[in-house]
């Protein structure tokens, strides 16, 4: 496991906010968090520690403002924090491989590659963000191809 | 037969387009053919359907390289900065590994260049600082193989529409069907007054030489066909090569160097082979053959004639003058979005490709040549997410979830291969210090396109956006195009064709100058580019060098 409990608790609640359910689902009940997680321990084993840095940060921005961690502040916090940090808006120190802004934007990427990629990359769910957008890749059942 | 010291009349080194070409016109004309591919014999379900890791994004990954660590390359900076980079990353500049090349999951665009694009100097003249030349040969001489290479490969178009190019026969395949935003665009183009059409593409759209058409599914360029009607060559001149019986076809075969003699004759070839068709091992061998064609792609092609040094040729084989590995090239394309109509009916359906203009191939006020512009292939909706999505729309959270649901049946976009104008510091080195697997010296790209390039690319991206808005876009958007390598699946130039030996790499044919049976047949040869995706000229360039191999035995 790339993260710890912690960590893990303010990624998630993190893309709730990225991409939040709605009418049709968002990006946690479309398992984008199990498809980060896999791509921390596979393709991007190399970003698993500055992002996990990110989101200790995250945590120490939503204390530093609100007393709190990330998860545990209301929505309408969490968005103008994630507003704050897109722009490079920090109250408390960042390391200087990380930085706020980088961090934010490589999560939001993320939480759209697995929402909006094909299912079996495990973040987009029953292909609801397809059916969402009305996409069907309309592959033949039985391809003829060798 | 001892597999480590064979003799055939032909070795042919990459099975892409040019090679698959070149195998199929040699043994069908009794030659004795050996094809050496560094990637695999992929089926389709070898290819997987990975969003995320497929030739068109390939994030973490692509969908045919089976080594990725084994084989980088090396970018430089136009800062001058360099660094490794692996096959999924766009500075690589990679193309598709495997039986087929970059055919295996291209997008079809089967055009013939337009006449002019054999004539730049002549028309424009030749720009401070570039390399700008005129081919050695017309585009009559070239037609008869265009012609040929839609027939046997398999293209469909309209030819009465298709009028940029004088040509005799008509298409072997209908058009792809029209669409409504391809007709939408019809209408845009007829307000402007510009020619509009559609465009030829080497897909079944019938059933055609034993396999099916095309079903029209989203996810087509970039991934395998699941219907194998996108034609290439590894379903066409390839397997009629192996059905002669005298075509022999070794994968994971990566070639060390073409071995000469001392009158700089071709002599064979030294490669590394797995020990068995599914061994990790792999075993240095030898082959030789009367006559050797390189196919392996405009970066590795002018690799593997600079890793062929020898006292006789210091600088590589056909290096004389040069010329091996400069004037790279691929096409700069912009890309111009916009949104359908609200409410318009898209169906979305594949290819996508379903009207283009030639408008602005040539003679545009105050640029060098021009481009063919074209709607886009079906697409994903990461790719949508990424790239397609207005500018002043949220990047994250229900404002983006929204935008992705309401916009992406309505997204358009227009792009177009601009013909680039090269410069001789665009160019394939050895790296000095980074090795490959096999510990060779890998590919060092270095350089920039001419600035010539990027002011028709701008002057292109005007007259996209001039096209949507006319059509009815409700709104349009498009970013400034800059100065960088350009090379990718349209790689080209690294070994042009010349009359004179002091002005390129081979002759008007494809030979080597100085290696009277080392031939090229890859986009290695093109000493420009065309307004237009390269694949029909480079197939057609190898009907006609295997044609004249095949006339001298």
């Amino acid at each position: 496991m790339p993260l710890s409990p912690t960590q893990l608790n303010a990624l998630r609640a993190l893309l709730d906010r990225l991409i939040p359910a709605d009418e049709y689902p968002g990006a946690l009940a479309s398992g984008t968090d199990k498809f980060i997680l896999q791509l921390l321990t596979h393709s991007c084993a190399a970003e698993a520690t500055t992002l996990a840095q990110g989101l200790t940060r995250l945590d120490a921005e939503a204390n530093s403002c609100h007393g709190q961690r990330f998860a545990a502040l209301p929505a309408t916090a969490q968005d103008a924090l994630i507003s704050a940090l897109v722009q490079n808006r920090t109250t408390t120190p960042w390391p200087a491989t990380v930085s706020a802004a980088a961090f934010v934007n490589r999560l939001i990427d993320l939480a759209a590659e697995g929402f909006y990629a094909d299912p079996a990359n495990g973040g987009n769910r029953d292909a609801a963000s397809w059916r969402m957008i009305g996409y069907d890749p309309l592959l033949p059942v039985r391809p003829s191809a060798p | 037969m001892n597999a480590s010291h064979s003799i055939y009349d032909v070795i042919i080194v990459g099975a892409g387009l040019g090679g698959g070409i070149a195998a199929g016109v040699l043994a069908e004309a009794g030659q004795r053919v050996l094809v050496l591919e560094r990637g695999r014999d992929l089926r389709y379900r070898d290819i997987p359907g990975d969003h995320l890791r497929h030739h068109r994004l390939s994030l973490y990954g692509d969908n045919t390289t089976h080594d990725p660590a084994g084989h980088p390359r090396v970018f430089v900076d136009p800062q001058g900065g360099s660094r490794t980079v692996f096959p999924h990353e766009a500075e690589y500049h990679n193309n598709a590994l495997t039986v087929g090349g970059g055919s295996r999951v291209w997008g079809m665009q089967a055009w013939r260049f337009h006449p002019d694009d054999f004539r730049m100097v002549t028309r424009y003249g030749r720009p401070a600082g570039s390399s700008l030349a005129d081919w050695p040969i017309t585009y009559a001489d070239l037609a008869p193989y265009y012609e040929r290479a839609e027939h046997e490969v398999g293209v469909a178009g309209d030819h009465t529409t298709t009028h940029y190019a004088p040509r005799e026969r008509a298409f072997p395949l209908p058009p792809v069907p029209s669409t409504p935003t391809g007709a939408w665009l019809a209408r845009g183009a007829a307000k402007l007054g510009w020619n509009a059409f559609t465009p030829p593409l080497a897909v079944n759209t019938a059933p055609y030489q034993g396999r099916a058409p095309c079903v029209q599914c989203r996810q087509c360029i970039g991934f395998a066909c699941p219907t194998d009607a996108r034609n290439g060559s590894h379903n066409t001149l390839l397997p009629r090569a192996l059905a002669t019986g005298r075509c022999t076809l070794i994968t994971r075969a990566h070639v060390a160097r073409v071995l000469t003699d001392t009158s700089g004759r071709a002599i064979g070839v030294e490669y590394f082979a797995p020990t068995a068709p599914d061994s990790a091992q792999t075993e240095r061998r030898t082959a030789f053959a009367t006559t050797i064609i390189l196919a392996g792609g405009a970066i590795e092609t002018a690799r593997l004639l600079l890793l062929s040094n020898s006292p006789q040729h210091p600088h590589g084989l056909g290096n004389h003058s040069d010329h091996v590995g400069r004037h790279l090239q691929g096409h700069y394309y912009p890309v111009v979005s916009g949104l359908l109509p609200a409410g318009f009916e898209n169906p979305n359906l594949g290819p996508g490709v379903s009207i283009a203009t030639t408008q602005f191939n040539h003679g545009n006020p105050g640029v060098i040549g021009g481009a063919m512009l074209a709607n886009d292939f079906v697409k994903l909706p990461i790719i949508f997410w990424r790239s397609h999505l207005p500018p002043d729309i949220p990047r994250w959270g229900l404002a983006n979830k929204k935008a992705m649901r309401e916009l992406y049946l309505r997204g358009i976009d227009l792009r177009g291969p601009v013909q680039e104008i090269p410069s001789p510091d665009s160019r394939v080195t050895l790296d000095p210090h980074v090795r490959d697997r096999f510990d060779l010296p890998v590919a060092r790209l270095s350089g920039t396109t001419h600035p010539e390039t990027v002011r028709t690319a701008e002057f292109i991206r005007a007259r996209a956006e001039d096209w949507l808005r006319a059509a009815g876009a409700e709104r349009v958007w498009s970013s400034a195009m800059d100065l960088r390598l350009s090379a990718s699946q349209h790689q080209a130039g690294t070994a042009r064709l010349a009359a004179d030996p002091r002005d390129g790499v081979t002759d008007s044919f494809g030979r080597v100058h100085g290696h009277n049976n080392l031939w090229i047949t890859d986009g290695s040869l093109h000493v420009t580019n065309g307004g237009f995706n390269p694949a029909l000229t480079i197939m057609a360039l190898a009907f006609r060098a295997a044609a004249k191999i095949a006339a001298a035995h």
